[in-house]
């Protein structure tokens, strides 16, 4: 059995970690510094199949495997076909880590269910989150293991030598010389220390050690004994959750001597002549000292330095400093393996979503869910609504049914309009506001009896208005039931001057007048038929139950397949309401848009008892206007939404909706504008070109057409 | 020896407090410290004392994504970033010293029709109002940064984004050391391991800092601090506009230079650039649960790598080396809040939220000026604490690459 490693083939004995095959055949895998093939230290780093930064020591060797050394940073991949990661969600009344005799120890004493991982195994704890949360990395993939309780039982860490020359190769320590004497790897002639020499001397490979009296010692390998140190990261990046220590890792450790000369951070490549550089310049504090020479920010995070800048600092200041903070993550994981297991959400589709890919349309995300942009003819869209019929799918509006004696003060405290006057069977536009008196949604009321209403909010807002909704109830202590039905209910905008046609010969006789509902089967399908008019024409909105959406869109299009009849996107959607000069929330209003702003004063009544923003509306109302969202007309096609309007020199304020209005055959735009003196200039520049203040709706100004 | 290691920087400690200072700056962050920078070296104000309850730089300063960019979307606010960066650009010829500055471009990209009105719109307003940010298509973002998936995962399609050119980035402590070391040098005390315990008011008159190392008098406090400003206000009774919520970021280990622009989508809701050392950063949105915790979970690290790797599949293999958490003042109107309050004496620079260190040398500039001639500049005028009350909010949601 045999890898490459440099194009080199590598033979290898079961078992054997890369590190201990390499040794095997006299390879150093990094070329040089002290061995501890216990994954503290970055002196075994290799790229392992295209990935850098394996430690090749926690790494079981395996046929075909592509091994290179990593000398200097590594080149950033091209590019990569991501291989999915197992991931494994497990649960366990104790999680331990680490089975060395401390671990085992703590599996013996207890009861209950218990994990334990091992990195001698390949099972590598990555870090400890809350919950307690152990992320694990191992051969078959990754393991989320939740549990009540952590055993951290990770033993303890071997010190590395610290002077010059300790970036040879044929240095090892003490447990790594066992594990290679108990592989059969034969080190030759060695000397064993226990005390930091002077010096390693050789070339490339390790020859002799000066000590620290200066004597000098020939060999081929040093074997080094210098002292242990709890490998304590996950026990400190876990305080403050369920966590125990035990065995060599909960063990305070000793403080190597200060170390004089010499590589102190193998990762980083810091000098102890950097230490005491930056020090003796006023970086006198662990993180300062660690922040400006680097030291322990490389992939072993401190795990080689750590205890000799503790030490280093610790000769200078009246006591020890406390080790750095333990962050994740402590074995490494690529980020396809940080990835696995995450979902991003998906974006809902409504229940015609077929009927749009079959009739062509190309879909876009707006609001979080997917809807047609535009149907493959685009003018078609336009035409249809404005002089047939079309359809429009608005099954994404927000939908909800609030019922009950508190329903009449919920809605007459929640929004700025009245609410109590309308009649059931009546319908009124409705502006939502947050307690700053800003618009934060709009859709319709529609009062079903005395006690209960449909409500309907905009596609973006649904989720956080049955949020609001509930609150409120909740918070005014009102006798209501709240039904969300947005994902219950589809909803199509049957809209233009032969709506009521197409309606008709769909056997509904007695259609609702302007801002008025009914409920009605519409080709045997139950709905509730709103009349209203977001396009300017005569409009009807179909709500109905979801299953049934796709038979009620087919028999719609079949009823007017003679009165060109076409479906309308997004795209045709924006022009039209713009026309009529609805603006939309989010895209025309901005987070301090009062009704005042949008120009909208009469949608919040402040006669009215009270609502909430109200307080808000009183207060602000007598502060002067500083900007307004009104309308602009100019020759030739609309300028990008976004424009900005300049007048003279200056910019005084920006397009929010631009479209060019074939019916109108002039660009029209929705606009914020400052105001001075509550007056702002009737004449601007937008892209190069004069635009002018112009009232709307720009449309069928009188609402003729849509009352029609 | 790496080439990294901070090789200039002369950092000159007090070992007294005095019993008062003309000014007492809370928090030895980079505005903390760039105030004191600016007081001592354009104002001649050097009776100053910043003080810090950790180390200089402990706070945000020294855990952010180290992004410098203008490409916000109120005016207001391009005019003061873009003149940040303009400050940003000279502050290693002003001090001397190397910040690792790099001006990289940064690109925000648009997946949706909406996105692509929104980045657009942001080209236009950055324009008018002095930043230099262009719409540019997708061949034009392969250009740039070849390494982008157009496809998006096939999910998230790239269809546009808004260019930043002068976008850029600096190692954050050394920012902080350059502007610490030249307050010093003029004279300024900083004194780490300093808390702030309590705040002296007298008839709506500021009088100084309880802390525990005894009380300091001082003419005039401000309050710099990141985290922790809204207790420490409340200490003169004052109530600031602020929550504070963690944000999460991590490095992978350093690799050959090879990402060259700074990349982000709203809509993913990340953003990764390439550090001068290598590692390749990657942040996200605040966590929505207001926390003063620097906990670092695995869900936000799971969750940004998964969202980073759709637009960068090329990181897949990158191993993840540090996850951390700082964590962010958010105002109401994701915008700062820089000037007076209603104690005489007493000012604040807040409200930094995910935007804080890019706006160092602007903001340390515009409170020193504050404080030498007790005028508000008028870079900074609408960012008043007033605005709240006097319905002139500042909001930025969508620049604030958070959500």
């Amino acid at each position: 059995m045999s890898f490459t490693f440099d194009g080199r083939d590598i033979s290898f004995a079961p078992g054997d970690s890369i590190a201990v095959a390499l040794l095997r055949a006299g390879i150093h895998p990094t070329g040089g510094g002290c061995i501890c093939l216990g994954g503290d230290c970055p002196h075994c780093l290799v790229r392992v199949d295209g990935v850098a930064y394996v430690r090749s020591c926690q790494t079981t060797a395996a046929a075909g495997m592509v091994v290179e050394s990593q000398a200097g940073d590594p080149p950033l991949p091209e590019s990569t076909v991501q291989a999915p990661v197992e991931v494994r969600t497990v649960f366990a009344d104790l999680v331990i880590v680490g089975q060395g005799e401390a671990g085992r120890r703590a599996a013996a004493d207890v009861s209950g269910e218990v994990l334990s991982f091992d990195a001698g195994r390949g099972e590598e704890v990555i870090g400890i989150y809350a919950g307690p949360m152990v992320i694990v990395r191992t051969p078959a993939g990754m393991v989320h293991a939740r549990c009540q309780r952590v055993i951290v039982a990770t033993g303890a860490a071997e010190e590395q030598p610290i002077c010059p020359g300790s970036d040879l190769a044929g240095i090892f320590t003490q447990r790594a010389a066992e594990k290679l004497s108990s592989a059969g790897i034969d080190l030759g002639r060695t000397v064993q220390l226990t005390q930091h020499p002077q010096r390693f001397v050789g070339e490339g490979h390790v020859t002799g050690v000066i000590l620290e009296d200066g004597s000098r010692l020939e060999c081929d390998s040093v074997i080094v004994d210098l002292g242990l140190h709890p490998r304590d990261a996950l026990a400190r990046m876990g305080e403050g959750l369920e966590i125990e220590t035990v065995g060599e890792a909960a063990m305070p450790g000793e403080l190597p001597p200060p170390p004089l000369t010499g590589t102190v951070c193998p990762c980083s490549k810091v000098e102890v002549s950097d230490l005491d550089s930056v020090w003796d310049r006023g970086f006198q504090e662990m993180e300062l000292v660690k922040r400006a020479t680097l030291a322990g920010t490389g992939t072993c995070q401190g795990g080689v330095c750590l205890p000799h800048l503790r030490s280093y600092l610790a000769a200078r200041q009246s006591q020890a400093p406390s080790a750095f903070t333990a962050r994740p993550v402590t074995r490494q994981l690529t980020m396809s393996e940080a990835a696995a297991g995450f979902d991003l959400a998906p974006f809902r589709r409504t229940s015609l979503h077929q009927e749009h890919l079959r009739l062509g349309a190309i879909m876009d995300r707006f609001g979080g869910w997917w809807r047609p942009w535009r149907y493959p003819d685009v003018d078609a869209e336009y035409r249809a609504v404005r002089t047939a019929a079309s359809l429009g799918d608005v099954g994404t509006l927000g939908k909800m049914l609030v019922a009950g004696p508190g329903a009449v003060e919920l809605l007459e405290r929640l929004y700025p309009c009245r609410v109590e006057d309308l009649k059931p069977g009546g319908v009124r536009y409705a502006l939502l506001l947050d307690e700053r008196g800003y618009v934060i949604d709009d859709g319709l009321i529609c009062r079903l009896s005395d006690t209960r209403f449909f409500l309907t909010f905009t596609s973006g807002g649904a989720s956080f208005a049955e949020m609001w909704v509930r609150d409120w109830a909740e918070t005014f202590g009102l006798d209501v039931r709240i039904l969300d039905r947005t994902m219950s209910l589809g909803a199509i905008n049957v809209t233009g001057p032969r709506a009521k046609e197409l309606m008709n010969r769909l056997g509904v006789s007695d259609l609702p007048g302007y801002l008025a509902h009914t409920q009605a089967d519409v080709a045997g399908i139950p709905c509730r038929i709103i009349r209203l008019s977001f396009t300017g024409e005569v409009s009807f909105e179909l709500h109905h139950p979801v299953d049934r959406s796709v038979e009620l869109w087919r028999a719609l299009e079949a009823a007017g397949s003679d009165i060109d009849l076409y479906p309308h996107g997004l795209d045709a959607l924006f022009t039209l309401r713009l026309e009529k000069g609805h603006f939309i929330v989010g895209m025309d209003s901005e987070y301090d848009s009062t009704p005042r702003r949008l120009g909208l004063e009469w949608a919040a009544r402040l006669d009215k008892a009270d609502f909430v923003g109200k307080q808000a509306l009183l207060r602000t109302n007598l502060i002067p206007l500083n900007k307004r969202l009104v309308g602009w007309e100019m020759d030739g096609p609309a300028p990008v939404e976004g424009s900005i309007l300049i007048h003279g020199d200056a910019p005084v304020g920006q397009v929010t909706s631009s479209r060019f209005s074939p019916v109108l055959g002039k660009t029209v735009m929705l606009g914020w504008v400052r105001l001075e003196d509550d007056r702002f200039p009737e004449e601007v520049q937008v892209d190069g070109r004069v635009a002018r203040h112009a009232a709307h709706p720009f449309y069928d100004p009188s609402g003729e057409r849509a009352r029609g | 020896m790496n080439e990294f290691v901070e090789s200039k920087v002369r950092l000159r400690w007090p070992e007294e407090l005095r019993s008062s200072y003309d000014v007492v700056i809370v928090g030895g962050g980079g505005h903390g410290l760039a105030t004191a920078y600016y007081l001592a070296t354009r104002h001649g104000i050097t009776n100053v004392a910043v003080l810090e309850r950790g180390y200089i730089g402990s706070g945000n300063s020294g855990r952010n994504t180290t992004v410098i960019r203008a490409n916000y979307g109120v005016p207001e606010a391009v005019r003061f970033y873009q003149h940040s960066l303009e400050l940003y650009q000279r502050l290693e010829d002003e001090t001397g010293r190397w910040i690792m500055h790099k001006e990289k471009g940064l690109l925000w990209i648009a997946h949706t029709e909406m996105g692509l009105r929104a980045e657009r719109a942001r080209a236009a307003l950055n324009q008018a109002y002095g930043s230099d940010t262009v719409f540019i298509g997708p061949e034009e973002i392969k250009a740039i940064c070849p390494q982008i998936d157009l496809s998006g995962g096939g999910r998230y399609p790239v269809l546009g984004a808004s260019y930043h050119p002068r976008g850029a980035t600096a190692r954050h402590d050394r920012v902080v050391w350059s502007l610490a070391e030249g307050a010093m040098r003029g004279g300024v005390e900083v004194h780490q391991r300093t808390r702030v315990i309590g705040l002296q008011v007298d008839a709506d008159r500021i009088l100084g800092v309880e802390t525990d190392r005894g009380f300091i008098g001082a003419g005039t406090v401000l309050l710099a601090l990141g985290g922790q400003v809204s207790t420490i206000a409340a200490m003169a009774g004052l109530r600031l506009p602020i929550r504070t919520h963690p944000l999460q970021a991590f490095v992978t280990n350093h690799y050959q230079q090879g990402l060259d622009a700074i990349v982000a989508s709203t809509e993913l809701l990340f953003y990764a650039s390439q550090t001068a050392r290598g590692e390749i950063l990657i942040g996200a949105e605040i966590d929505r649960q207001p926390s003063y915790s620097y906990r670092s979970s695995y869900g936000f690290l799971s969750s940004c790598a998964g969202r980073a790797l759709v637009l960068l599949p090329f990181l897949a293999d990158l191993k993840v080396l540090r996850q951390w958490t700082g964590v962010c003042d958010m105002s109401p109107d994701y915008s700062p809040v820089m000037g007076p309050t209603d104690v005489q004496g007493l000012l604040v620079t807040t409200g930094w939220g995910t935007w804080g260190f890019k706006a160092i040398p602007a903001g340390g500039e515009a409170m020193a000026a504050l404080i030498a001639t007790g005028v508000v500049p008028s870079l900074i005028a609408p960012f008043g604490l007033d605005r709240f009350v006097n319905d002139r909010t500042l909001s930025d949601r969508g620049s604030a690459g958070t959500q």
